[in-house]
């Protein structure tokens, strides 16, 4: 039941990041982001790639990527479980790492379709994600491709029954960090923007504002958030393999938390993941107990994909605009008028 | 099968989906992210009526042109049809195309699942290779879709062309509403589109395994390449579709294999990056694709 209980904390952290990055870009700026899960997965890459690589240089430990990191996972376990500041600067070099490469990523990634209309603008985006995906799965030297590799534990200075526990709180701590920050980041003249950029760009643009650096800006930190998710999942799982970030977990789920949620409002989000992964957990719980009381002739994760995708349908045509609803800004001159 | 022999039954494939997803495209305005699945969903109905019917791929061509037509139509009717009538945005309409995706690929695995049970045999990955046979020296899959998109081309054009209904769907493509001022029903060239969509991604599906393995989850690996044939293409045209389909067909095999020559094998994994890297350039140096280069040469001259 414990067990239960924390792992809806710590998906409900992981999947808090990730919907706050998309409710920026979906929500706020009207940019249909269909690749988020690229943006996760690069923050894997910077954890099993990156992080991996700077600690088997300063350990010393020679040879391929994929022995090497568990190499250096066995070193580095045993140093943090003497010296928790170790572990604490690994995990926060992994952050930053993560945190720039998403940002670079990002600004990159929305580059070839800055100019483009919406319909274009998902595809591409689809499209680069599906094929980086690809690539991280199928190129061993990234984070070891279809072997993958292991992860230091940045916590391993706490005894093993008691990891979950401080892992799921940690996850949670960052999470409320990061959607403070958020909301105060889009209450301000730039979150205002980017609602007008997503009602009508050209109105914007008519404003003297640059829609296209305003787009690379807001994919940037999107994805810089959204990557902090996937190194943090890495962290938690302790080994990284690029099959865990598909499409399905990081990008359709993120946007059927965001759309339940109700569009283009930081509280509707927390609602939306909240419930989502209240029934996300307790399906994967109770999956024997569903193919045996339903004697599905098939397994249940199908049943799970079926169920979230009509979910979303349903979503769509009878409550387009969420649990909670997108409210006006109250500016303090709009204040004044209201009155 | 020789690489040429490979890239045109591919380019063939890729050309069938491409057309599929730009008609509909143009007559609702939604891009459809499932036009991969659609095709998946025709592979299964093949491998269904082979394993329990013991009917060979070529011969279900027909029913699953008429089972893949109805999942389109069926498709539009319940989903996308109610959001339009809701006034769902075009991002709505996409992200709902997105959760079809989804959905059918639930389906496929549970569907892979009770097919195992049934017939003791894998149904998750399979592959129809070993089936194919050989016509006066020319592999039957080279021969029979090249067939199949003929004969389709031939029956689009008589249909565009030749007939009432035709140029009411020609009139409805370029500007619905003033078709519909015509008295054209918008409605029925829509549900025509959907048809015709699902049907030749279904057969598209039934040849699909006699050139790479199927599994569940395919469909989402080729809508790279739909895409980048549809951009392409430009997005407004059948025929820029068509074309598409061809550029990206044999770029995504020959290129590869040339580049396969020099860096080694292992490049071979990496042909979607072809065609993102074709899709990229088309938007960045002709925003309308083929078509509407093809255009501006014409009104020039």
């Amino acid at each position: 039941m414990e067990h239960i209980l924390l792992n809806i904390l710590i998906w409900f952290g992981l999947y808090l990041i990730v919907c706050v990055s998309l409710n920026i870009e979906y929500g706020f700026a009207g940019i249909p982001n269909f690749g988020r899960a690229f943006a996760v997965l690069v923050g894997a890459f910077a954890v099993g790639g990156i992080v991996n690589r700077i600690l088997m240089l300063i350990l010393g430990v020679s040879g391929e990527l994929v022995e090497g990191s568990s190499a250096v996972k066995g070193a580095t376990n045993e140093i943090i479980s003497q010296h928790p500041a170790v572990g604490i600067l690994v995990l926060i070099l992994c952050l930053i790492i993560a945190a720039a490469l998403g940002a670079f990523s990002g600004a990159l990634f929305i580059l070839p379709s800055a100019k483009l209309s919406e319909y274009y603008l998902a595809m591409t985006l689809l499209a680069i994600s599906e094929v980086m995906f690809m690539v991280g799965y199928y190129n061993p030297d990234i984070i070891g491709g279809y072997y993958g590799v292991s992860t230091p534990d940045v916590i391993a200075f706490i005894p093993g029954e008691h990891r979950l526990e401080a892992f799921s709180l940690m996850t949670l701590a960052i999470a409320f960090f990061i959607y403070f920050l958020v909301c105060r980041m889009l209450n301000t003249p730039y979150g205002r923007l980017l609602r007008a950029m997503r009602e009508d760009d050209a109105v914007v643009e008519a404003y003297g504002k640059n829609v296209m650096m305003l787009r690379i800006k807001t994919c940037a930190v999107g994805s810089a958030i959204a990557s902090l998710s996937g190194a943090l999942y890495s962290l938690y799982a302790t080994n990284v393999i690029a099959s865990s970030f598909n499409r399905a977990e990081w990008a359709f789920y993120p946007f059927l938390m965001i759309i339940l949620g109700g569009l283009g409002n930081n509280r509707g989000v927390v609602a939306g993941v909240l419930s989502f992964v209240l029934v996300k957990v307790l399906l994967s719980v109770y999956k024997w107990e569903l193919t045996e009381v339903l004697h599905l002739p098939f397994e249940a994760v199908w049943l799970e994909y079926i169920i979230f995708g009509i979910l979303m349908l349903l979503v769509l045509m009878y409550k387009p605009e969420g649990l909670i609803k997108e409210k006006p800004i109250m500016t303090e001159p709009i204040k004044s008028k209201v009155r | 099968m020789s690489v040429l022999e490979g890239a045109v039954v591919y380019s063939n494939l890729i050309a069938l989906l491409s057309i599929g997803l730009t008609i509909t495209y143009i007559t609702t305005g939604v891009p459809n992210f499932a036009q991969g699945s659609f095709a998946i969903a025709g592979s299964y109905i093949a491998l269904t009526l082979f394993r329990l019917f013991a009917l060979h791929p070529y011969s279900s061509l027909p029913i699953a042109f008429i089972l893949g037509g109805l999942l389109g139509v069926s498709i539009y009717v319940f989903t996308l049809k109610p959001l339009i009538r809701r006034e769902a945005s075009t991002v709505t309409l996409m992200i709902a195309t997105l959760a079809l995706d989804f959905i059918l690929l639930g389906i496929f695995g549970a569907y892979s699942d009770y097919l195992e049970g049934m017939t003791g045999k894998t149904a998750k990955k399979f592959i129809f290779t070993p089936y194919d046979f050989e016509v006066a020296n020319i592999s039957a899959i080279l021969l029979f879709s090249t067939l199949v998109i003929g004969l389709l081309l031939i029956c689009l054009f008589l249909l565009l062309y030749r007939t009432k209904f035709g140029i009411a769907l020609r009139g409805s493509m370029e500007n619905p509403e003033l078709a519909e001022v015509m008295g054209v029903n918008i409605e029925n060239t829509r549900l025509f589109s959907w048809f015709l969509s699902g049907s030749l991604a279904s057969i598209a599906g039934c040849f699909l395994p006699f050139r790479l393995e199927i599994v569940p989850l395919t469909g989402s690996l080729i809508i790279v390449s739909i895409f980048a044939a549809s951009i392409v293409g430009g997005l407004t045209s059948v025929y820029g579709a068509l074309l598409g389909g061809y550029v990206i067909g044999f770029s995504e095999s020959l290129v590869t294999f040339e580049f396969s020559k020099i860096f080694g094998p292992g490049i071979l994994i990496y042909s979607r990056i072809i065609s993102l890297a074709i899709m990229i350039a088309t938007l960045v140096v002709a925003h309308n694709g083929l078509a509407g280069v093809v255009k501006k040469w014409n009104t020039s001259s």
